[in-house]
């Protein structure tokens, strides 16, 4: 009796010091891990979406609120001299392997996408894999904000094979775009507009 | 006091050489070394999780009662496999990027439970430390050494700078995982020729018996 008492005694006493340290070290680390993700893997996909600006769309980020749902959304803006050119924003949708995060940009003054760019996802390589490639996602580029896959009636070719990928990503901008249409008042109000 | 604590520290580095003497934690070995710089980033994150893992098995080896130690070791390794998890994405992100599950997978490397059973458990701390961080630096070699083959001849580079010619077409098997197994093979077997070799060289009949090489793990000899 005396043993198990020490057993339980001795294991509740090591798994409870080691979760303080663990939450102590989670709390500690979580800003720098949020900068670090937005760097390495949201900074190259908002370069690739987004052109011609002179600022740092990571550091200017903003938090928006939609009206109705509450959700809150990042907005990444891309400023030239002081003017704004576009914005971009990611959102995510289910895809085959788990989730398909998408950065998509739009272009202010044309009212069209400026691109779209992958930024997480697990889908099957070299299958559903390429909807990261340049193949699918140039066909975004300075496409009009509705976008369909041609199987819908669309003009976005989808990828042989990956159905799910190609319409989960199909989905993602469509989120983005509602999101985007939502917020543009807010957006236009927080930084000033070129045209 | 002094020779016994390199006696623990060397013998991580040669005579029982985690991944190709005592052939453990053979899973990142052949998974994460695709480069020299993914194998020394793995290497680093064992290093600290061995070291701190002993050091603290051997804290608390007095007071871990026999029959849930395993369980106290497993926490142990988890918790600071975890930390180092949040540090490489804090501040080595595209290290981490590379690594990817292989990080958490460290938990279940057999050497981290393997020396806390067969070493930490029953040595002092210091003692423990050296051992660890023997067998963690040795872990670190065996990895740079076999990510920077792989690389040189499945890239044509090490360390991301170009060391073969232009024309040099890059061996693609190397950087797969079947690649991983030949070449850690003909490394096991290297290592053998030379073990053997320096035996005969000292007079000593060549190795028929492996013995010196397993009883390290101290399971056998209970």
């Amino acid at each position: 009796m005396k043993e198990g008492l020490k057993m339980i005694a001795v294991l509740t006493l090591i798994c409870g010091m080691f979760s303080v340290t663990l939450a102590s070290l989670k709390e500690a680390t979580e800003g720098r891990i949020e900068e670090q993700v937005l760097t390495y893997v949201q900074g190259p996909a908002i370069n690739q979406v987004l052109g011609g600006f002179d600022n740092s769309p990571v550091k200017d980020r903003m938090k928006f609120t939609i009206h109705g749902s509450g959700e809150q959304v990042t907005v990444f803006p891309a400023l030239k001299e002081g003017q704004l050119l576009g914005v971009a924003l990611e959102t995510f949708t289910k895809g085959y392997g788990g989730e398909v995060g998408v950065m998509v940009g739009f272009n202010l003054s044309g009212k069209n996408l400026s691109g779209i760019g992958i930024t997480t996802m697990k889908e099957t390589p070299g299958i559903g894999a390429r909807i990261a490639g340049h193949g699918f996602t140039s066909q975004f580029k300075d496409h009009s904000m509705a976008v369909e896959l041609t199987s819908k009636g669309g003009s976005i070719e989808g990828i042989a094979g990956a159905t799910i990928s190609s319409t989960a990503s199909v989905e993602a901008v469509k989120h983005a775009v509602s999101i985007f249409q939502k917020i543009k008042p807010q957006i236009t109000q927080a930084w000033p507009s070129g045209s | 006091m002094m020779s016994r604590l390199w006696k623990e520290f060397s013998k991580g580095l040669w005579k029982d050489l985690p991944p190709f003497k005592v052939v453990l934690g053979l899973c990142p070995v052949l998974a994460v070394t695709k480069t020299a710089n993914n194998g020394f980033g793995m290497g680093l994150a064992v290093i600290f999780v061995l070291t701190m893992s002993n050091v603290l098995v051997s804290i608390f080896r007095k007071i871990i009662p026999p029959k849930v130690r395993i369980a106290c070791f497993i926490v142990i390794a988890a918790s600071l496999v975890v930390s180092v998890e949040l540090l490489m994405q804090a501040f080595a992100y595209p290290l981490y990027q590379q690594l990817g599950i292989f990080v958490p997978l460290i938990v279940v490397n057999c050497i981290i439970l393997g020396r806390a059973e067969a070493f930490a458990s029953k040595n002092p701390v210091v003692l423990s430390a050296a051992d660890g961080l023997g067998m963690g630096i040795g872990f670190t070699i065996s990895l740079t050494l076999l990510g920077g083959i792989r690389e040189l001849f499945g890239y044509g580079t090490l360390f991301g700078t170009r060391i073969m010619p232009e024309h040099y077409k890059p061996f693609s098997f190397m950087i797969e995982a079947p690649g991983a197994f030949v070449c850690l093979g003909l490394m096991l077997s290297a290592m053998n020729i030379f073990t053997s070799w320096q035996a005969r060289r000292k007079g000593q009949a060549a190795l028929d018996n492996p013995s010196h090489e397993c009883r390290s793990c101290g399971i056998c000899s209970r």
